[in-house]
């Protein structure tokens, strides 16, 4: 008796005690009119102030109702998603979720989107949205997703350099820029020293360059989808991207661009200039960010700008939400007109050409290519399709002509799986 | 005869002092990382030791938002699983070292068996059955997941701890008189202490530094965890702030070392090794 | 005095049928209540076809067992089956070894030094993974690695500029160093614990009599560790196994390719990173199958020592 009441004794305590602390935070439930919103970190540290306008916008819009942001990480919102998903919804679930523009297509294939089509007007310039942005959140001719903002690449340089170099105008073709890259290269003979560090399998540069010689990565015809990296114009770029890279990097040919990172090799001193996100200016090292200033990368013909890669986010309404009319309107706050000139200040491109100022990062997004979409992208992103065709090319072992073969064949089929 | 024990007590010193070094090399990596200046930590040239050393990203980590919300988090977390786990897992461990019933062995293929489940193919199920319950975003949702995955082990581990002790101890002290109860308090639980210290070190490890399953379950995050809050270091899609994520990580695995120097002085590791009479 | 013993012992017995049934009871209600659910979900999709449209509707398409025979009859399958189970054995190997020697180490130092040892090992075990791997990764790059400066300062041949993460086996081996640096906290401290628990004048007695050091090892400390290191075994067997973060971050999203799968990844670019839910159970099971096979030899001696007893 003793000792079974001595074991019953030790649990009930136990347990009370963690009942007691753990459910104290459930209590506190959410009151009944709460909109959740999911956005990612980068607003959290990036532009607050932002978030806290178009919260106080709504809710003076809609007294009763109080906005809940909770900030996500890129590395896994979408498996929180997919639960919230799974779950059907439920308290606390998201009205209002941002999405990268890659992620989207697979989730408006699938129908995890409010359709809002219906509220197309109501967003503020949404006849002038950026053309990247707007394909990434249209699919089957509805609008799921809203631009939300994005993100272009730019030349970062160093200034001293450059002047050093001999190089007196900023170049303004693809040919002048390997001109350059070789006077940057004469002067600069440092062990490892790139005078355009380019990751060798950085698709998101190498693209840029197929698109400009008037190619593309695949297209959908009726219905199907046909690899294109294996026409004559694509080739020409990608011949042309080999040209660039042997005459002006130095960077490995078979890492990505992140290991390392550009602005870590910049910093180190070991490059005259990087290719990436305008953001790269923020950690070039105390000692050159005197001497740091951006351009837009040049085409091969004179006078125009590469295509730039046009990354960004999306903001959509999952169907679990029980709040579509109200997720649109803080939407329709947080992507008004104010609200995306605050955020061009913070150094971002709004989502509507007709917001367009004069920033190297802007005039860049002016010529952009964006991936196709379709439901099986990423599938094309995460087997490393392109990035093993870049790596082929550079090393030698294959031909341009066979490596382009190779993946448009991989990426069409990848593509039109069911 | 007492002079060459030293001295070879020394060579072992020494042996350990060099596994030492070895081992805590990327730990010590880590924590002089934190120190040093951003300039320092992507030089090409690794600097072993900054000689200006910054606290700016300690002050950076500790002002980063949530931080003491979460710590408060975790350790309300970590605290009650381990101890539930401890004793619920013990007493069970007892009933599988001790007893012979009837589905024993059923119960062992379901603690081992449990430990052997890929986790990433629970997640979504598990997020429905506790949405259901009402056991998203409260700590108890995440306590409960954690003893689910920390029970068998804890029972699998005891158990071998357990089965180390010969039964005629206990036979002995029971012909001699005393209650069950009485053996279970003076001679089974001095003797199970350093096991049972290993295993709530393990659990208290495990559980501190689960991500997943906290991620997924707390939305708020005034609600989340330590592991969560360091997610924020290396999740945006800019550049990481390695000064900062160092030191942030450096904070979170403090209080792991206090647990645990809390733990050992009681039992082992103050004491010589084996201190049974046969 | 006779009678309260005889009442006692009647007692005990009536009492002892069901004393193990509720020592073990609140183990069972936690897991069944929290796991019954995602286990027969797992179990059902396996048999479905279930991607993020009929996760959305929750409702998926039977299709029997067609799951398992696309897994099974991909040939990249059973390649990442081979290469885990040897990369398995590796990790699992060295560990144990590694692990009992330092955990001897452990018994024959000071008290000083042995709390520095196990406070390191502490630290080391503490250290999260997603940290434990960044470092690792700036302590091996090519470029500025300190591994590389390291092996060559100390002549053992030129490692400048050398890419640990070029091919397949030097990956592995990496994400090998790196897994048993992590795990090796763990089961030195249980296999220290363990060995405190050796009766102190058993072994003395027998170092008296002049047996030398490893007999004394073999024949008394070995026998009495045997149930913990068989539940090391075993434990490491399940989670070399299955280990996804490390491999995953260290080699690089850019760099997994189906040549260096290890299961726990081909899981997850399989089933998960697809949306492929069916299919993912269906591997999970799998995997839960081989692993209860692979460790069925430690277990079933496992639990045959409880019966022997």
């Amino acid at each position: 008796m003793k000792r079974r009441s001595i074991v019953a004794l030790l649990l009930a305590v136990v347990t009370a005690a963690a009942v007691v602390a753990t459910t104290s935070g459930a209590t506190k439930k959410a009151t009944a009119n709460t909109l959740t919103v999911w956005l990612q970190t980068d607003a959290q540290s990036g532009w607050p102030d932002v978030v806290a306008a178009a919260n106080q916008q709504f809710q003076s819009d809609h007294p009763g109702w109080t906005v809940n942001v909770q900030y996500q990480t890129w590395g896994d919102h979408l498996q929180k998603l997919d639960t919230v998903l799974a779950a059907g919804g439920g308290s606390g679930s998201p009205d209002v979720v941002e999405m990268g523009n890659t992620e989207t297509t697979k989730y408006m294939a699938a129908g995890a989107f409010a359709n809002l089509s219906s509220s197309k007007g109501s967003f503020a310039n949404s006849a002038n949205w950026l053309s990247g942005l707007a394909k990434s959140g249209t699919y089957g001719g509805k609008l799921y997703a809203v631009p939300y903002y994005a993100g272009s690449r730019v030349v970062t340089y160093r200034t001293d350099l450059f002047s050093k170099a001999g190089i007196t105008a900023l170049p303004n073709s693809l040919a002048q820029y390997t001109v350059d890259a070789r006077k940057l290269a004469a002067k600069n003979n440092k062990k490892g020293f790139s005078p355009v560090y380019i990751a060798g399998t950085d698709w998101y540069f190498a693209m840029g360059f197929v698109f400009d010689y008037g190619g593309g990565i695949a297209t959908q015809v009726s219905g199907k989808w046909k690899g294109l990296l294996s026409s004559p114009r694509s080739i020409a770029g990608l011949n042309a991207f080999k040209n660039f890279f042997n005459a002006a990097s130095r960077a490995s040919k078979t890492t990505d661009e992140t290991h390392p990172n550009p602005y870590d090799v910049y910093a180190q001193g070991l490059a005259a200039s990087m290719i990436g996100p305008s953001w790269f200016s923020c950690c070039v090292g105390k000692q050159y960010t005197g001497v740091t200033k951006q351009f837009v990368m040049p085409g091969h013909v004179k006078g125009t700008a590469m295509p730039g890669f046009l990354g960004g986010s999306d903001l959509a309404v999952p169907v679990t939400s029980s709040n579509t009319t109200l997720a649109a309107d803080w939407i329709k706050d947080f992507t008004s007109t104010s609200s995306e000139k605050a955020l061009q200040a913070k150094g971002n491109i709004p989502n509507a050409t007709n917001l367009l100022g004069n920033s190297v990062n802007e005039r860049a997004a002016a010529r952009s290519w964006f991936v196709p979409t379709a439901k099986h992208w990423v599938d094309v992103e995460n087997g490393n399709i392109l990035r093993n065709m870049l790596a082929q090319i550079l090393t030698g072992k294959l031909t341009v002509k066979e490596a382009a073969q190779s993946a448009s064949d991989n990426i069409a089929s990848v593509l039109n799986q069911p | 005869m007492k002079r060459q024990k030293r001295l070879r007590r020394l060579g072992w010193d020494a042996v350990a002092i060099l596994v030492f070094v070895v081992m805590v090399f990327p730990v010590f990596w880590m924590i002089s990382t934190a120190f040093k200046p951003n300039d320092q930590i992507v030089s090409v040239n690794p600097t072993w030791f900054s000689l200006h050393p910054t606290i700016a990203h300690f002050t950076a980590a500790i002002h980063k938002p949530f931080f003491w919300d979460d710590v408060k988090n975790s350790l309300i977390i970590v605290l009650t699983t381990v101890a539930i786990s401890i004793v619920v897992a013990f007493l069970a461990a007892i009933a599988l070292a001790r007893y012979r019933f009837s589905g024993r062995v059923l119960f062992i293929v379901l603690v081992i068996g449990i430990q052997m489940l890929p986790q990433a193919g629970l997640i979504i199920p598990l997020y429905v059955v506790l949405a259901r319950y009402h056991q998203v975003n409260v700590l108890s949702g995440v306590v409960i997941t954690y003893l689910t995955f920390v029970l068998p082990f804890c029972v699998w581990t005891l158990r071998g701890f357990l089965l180390g002790i010969p039964k005629d101890l206990e036979e002995a002290a029971m012909v001699d008189g005393s209650t069950r109860l009485g053996v279970f308090l003076k001679i089974l639980l001095p003797l199970m202490a350093p096991g049972l210290v290993a295993t709530s070190v393990f659990a208290f490890i495990t559980t501190w530094n689960e991500y997943i399953f906290a991620r997924v379950l707390l939305n708020d995050q005034a609600r989340q965890t330590l592991t969560v809050w360091l997610s924020y270091f290396y999740g945006t899609s800019r550049h990481t702030d390695w000064g900062a994520l160092m030191a942030a990580s450096t904070l979170t695995a403090i209080p792991v070392v206090i647990f645990f120097l809390l733990v050992q002085r009681k039992v082992v590791f103050g004491l010589t090794a084996g201190a049974v009479r046969g | 005095m006779g009678t309260s013993r005889r009442r006692r012992r009647l007692w005990e017995r009536a009492g002892r049928g069901s004393v193990p049934y509720l020592l073990i009871a609140p183990v069972i209600l936690v897991i069944g209540v929290i796991l019954g659910y995602p286990l027969y979900w797992l179990a059902k999709l396996s048999t479905e076809q279930y991607g993020l449209f009929e996760l959305i509707r929750h409702k998926g398409e039977y299709i029997g067992l067609a799951n398992y025979r696309s897994v099974l009859h991909d040939q990249v399958f059973w390649h990442t089956l081979l290469r885990t189970v040897v990369f398995t054995a590796v990790n699992v190997g060295l560990t144990m070894v590694l692990g009992m020697l330092m955990a001897l180490l452990l018994v024959r130092v000071s008290t000083g030094v042995r709390l520095v040892l196990s406070s390191g090992l502490v630290l080391v075990w503490s250290m999260p993974v997603v940290v434990a791997v960044q470092i690792w990764y700036w302590m091996t790059n090519p470029e500025n690695g300190v591994l590389n400066y390291a092996l060559t300062e100390l002549h053992l041949g030129n490692f400048y500029a050398h890419d640990w993460y070029a091919t397949t086996f030097s990956q592995l081996f990496m994400v090998t160093m790196l897994i048993v640096w992590g795990a090796l906290p763990f089961v030195v401290i249980t296999l220290y614990a363990g060995l405190a628990q050796v009766p102190r004048d058993l072994m003395e007695a027998a170092e008296v009599d002049g047996a030398a050091p490893w007999r004394v090892f073999r024949d008394i400390t070995l026998p009495i560790l045997r149930p913990i290191i068989l539940i090391l075994t075993s434990l490491s067997i399940i989670w070399d196994f299955g280990v996804f973060t490390q491999p995953y971050l260290l080699i690089g999203q850019s760099k997994i390719t189906a040549g260096n799968f290890l299961m726990s990844i081909y899981l997850f670019e399989e089933g998960y990173f697809k949306s492929d839910y069916g299919r993912g159970a269906a591997i999970s099971l799998l995997m839960l199958l081989i692993v209860g096979v692979l460790s069925i030899v430690y277990v079933r001696r496992m639990v045959r020592i409880g019966v022997e007893t």
